[in-house]
């Protein structure tokens, strides 16, 4: 199954671009993600959004995304993916640090979230139930 | 294992196949009754033993992985079988996830999962080549961590 991307560029209460993903994130399609994240940064994105109410599944290529998603967001090169989770969990803050605000997630389903879980990845995301309440955060 | 019913699928070693054996478990495990995260911890397990097969087995060359998986009634079995030179995750280091760990080995992010995802893991290397994977998970609705 393919992952569609729907961006969409929110202005109030402060700009920012989501992206919604619709699909299954996985080792085919995890690479095109970045790009296109690359390129929405490229076009002057300063904070994103990922909504993944529409997202049924995420492998761990999925975490390589999501961290060099995030990097990409700070002006950084995206991961090798090889190296990928080691250079992946020198980075996660620990307990009580702060997340980093550049990239939220919203609406992620059971399963996806407790990938974030079982790998510490949402020691990285401020992570909210649906989109309103993570622009509402903003 | 003695299973009831069980169904089966060969798809070529790519990537852009694996999402047909995440559909032959999802639907299995939900016509046999499987609870939801049940059925997101084989789907999950699945996608990460092909993807290391694929990866770092096969590791760009063509072959093939068969794809079973069974049901007794309160336990599902996935068994993976393919012709790639031996590699067996479950003697991957466990990853310390408080302490940045060295986890350069292959597939290192989607073993730490398939182990979280299921109740039992067992490889075998196949008399003349090949490897065999074995992965069981009860039918219980909690998460492993849960547990």
């Amino acid at each position: 199954m393919a992952l569609e991307t729907t961006i969409e560029h929110v202005e109030e209460p402060l700009p920012v671009t989501v992206i919604a993903l619709d699909g299954e994130l996985d080792a085919s399609n995890f690479e095109a993600l970045v790009d296109t994240v690359g390129a929405v940064r490229g076009g002057g994105a300063e904070r994103l959004i990922l909504d993944l109410t529409a997202m049924r599944f995420m492998a761990s290529s999925g975490l390589v995304a999501l961290h060099s998603i995030v990097r990409i967001m700070h002006g950084e090169a995206p991961l090798d993916t090889e190296s990928g989770w080691s250079s992946l969990h020198a980075t996660l803050p620990s307990d009580g640090e702060d997340r980093q605000t550049a990239v939220i997630l919203c609406g992620p389903q059971p399963g996806v979230e407790r990938v974030l879980t079982r790998t510490g990845l949402d020691r990285l995301f401020h992570v909210y139930p649906d989109r309103a309440s993570a622009i509402a955060a903003l | 294992m003695t299973t009831d019913t069980h169904d089966h699928l060969r798809i070529d070693a790519r990537l852009d196949r694996v999402s047909d054996a995440r559909a032959l478990v999802r639907t299995f495990a939900i016509d046999h009754g499987a609870p939801e995260a049940c059925v997101d911890d084989l789907v999950q397990a699945v996608d990460e033993a092909l993807t290391n097969v694929i990866l770092h087995g096969y590791d760009g060359r063509s072959g093939t992985i068969d794809v079973t998986v069974a049901s007794d009634g309160d336990t599902l079995e996935l068994t993976v079988v393919d012709d790639a030179p031996p590699f067996d995750p479950t003697a991957a280091p466990v990853p310390d996830l408080a302490v940045p760990p060295d986890l350069r080995v292959p597939g290192g992010m989607g073993i730490h999962l398939m182990r979280l995802a299921t109740d039992s893991i067992a490889h075998e290397a196949r008399p003349g080549g090949g490897n065999m994977l074995t992965m069981r998970r009860r039918m219980d609705p909690r998460p492993k961590e849960e547990r």
